[in-house]
């Protein structure tokens, strides 16, 4: 989904900060913050080979929706705001989600950026299978969602 | 692993993340029965996982929701006409 002030987006091709960075800009907006998430080669005392991410693509832009309108609510409706989530099969170093979020002055840009990939991370349906080195693989343990509103 | 034979008139479920480990297509179809609440069908799917332990777990842990949002177990009448999901703890970046 793509307005005028938000691109939002799950995607089986790699991500570019540079979209992000293009449209997270106008004349007025002196501060853009760039979040980049990559695949890391360690976690939880295991080297890591690669991940693979599933998600629920039709719900998910639906999250990404929410939390961007939260995000103009607190911190202004023309913040411009950018998300977008990879699927599939990432090895190390490959982007997984690049946020970024642009606005008048440093410190909304700031917080609306994290409020973004914060939010994302405990909100939307996403989840990550981790391969090892030793060619296991295991299912990473994540946040419970809760239907409670 | 669990596996299933389609029963007549069944509810189809979709599954992600940790599930497809018990379910690789990532559907689960079950009996709709006298299915009315999300908690009706929640147990319809405890049912449908047998005594897989591991499975069961997760399901305990887990979300029913449609493609627009999550459902509130507790009191939410099942959603007719929409697809079904069972979403595990989540954890994306």
């Amino acid at each position: 989904m793509s307005t005028t002030n938000m691109h939002l987006a799950v995607t089986d091709r790699p991500l570019d900060g540079n979209s992000a960075l293009e449209f997270c800009s106008a004349p007025g907006h002196g501060a853009v913050d760039l979040f980049i998430g990559r695949v890391r080669d360690f976690n939880q005392g295991r080297s890591v080979v690669g991940v693979s991410y599933d998600l629920h693509a039709a719900l998910c832009r639906n999250v990404f929706a929410e939390i961007a309108a939260e995000a103009l609510d607190r911190w202004g409706r023309e913040t411009r705001l950018w998300l977008t989530h990879r699927s599939g099969r990432l090895d190390v170093g490959e982007a997984s989600v690049v946020a970024a979020a642009s606005s008048r002055h440093r410190d909304e840009a700031f917080k609306a950026c994290r409020y973004l990939v914060e939010q994302m991370k405990h909100r939307a349906p996403i989840w990550k299978q981790e391969h090892y080195v030793d060619g296991d693989s295991e299912w990473v343990k994540g946040h419970a969602l809760c239907g409670h509103g | 692993m669990t596996t299933m034979n389609a029963p007549t008139d069944s509810l189809e479920v979709q599954l992600f993340g940790g599930f497809r480990q018990f379910i690789p297509n990532g559907t689960l179809l079950v009996e709709p029965g006298e299915a009315k609440t999300v908690a009706d069908l929640r147990r319809q799917v405890e049912r449908a996982f047998g005594d897989d332990e591991n499975a069961l777990m997760l399901l305990k842990a887990s979300a029913f929701a449609t493609d627009r949002r999550v459902l509130d177990d507790e009191s939410e009448r099942l959603p007719s006409d929409e697809p079904l999901s069972v979403l595990p703890p989540v954890c994306g970046g």
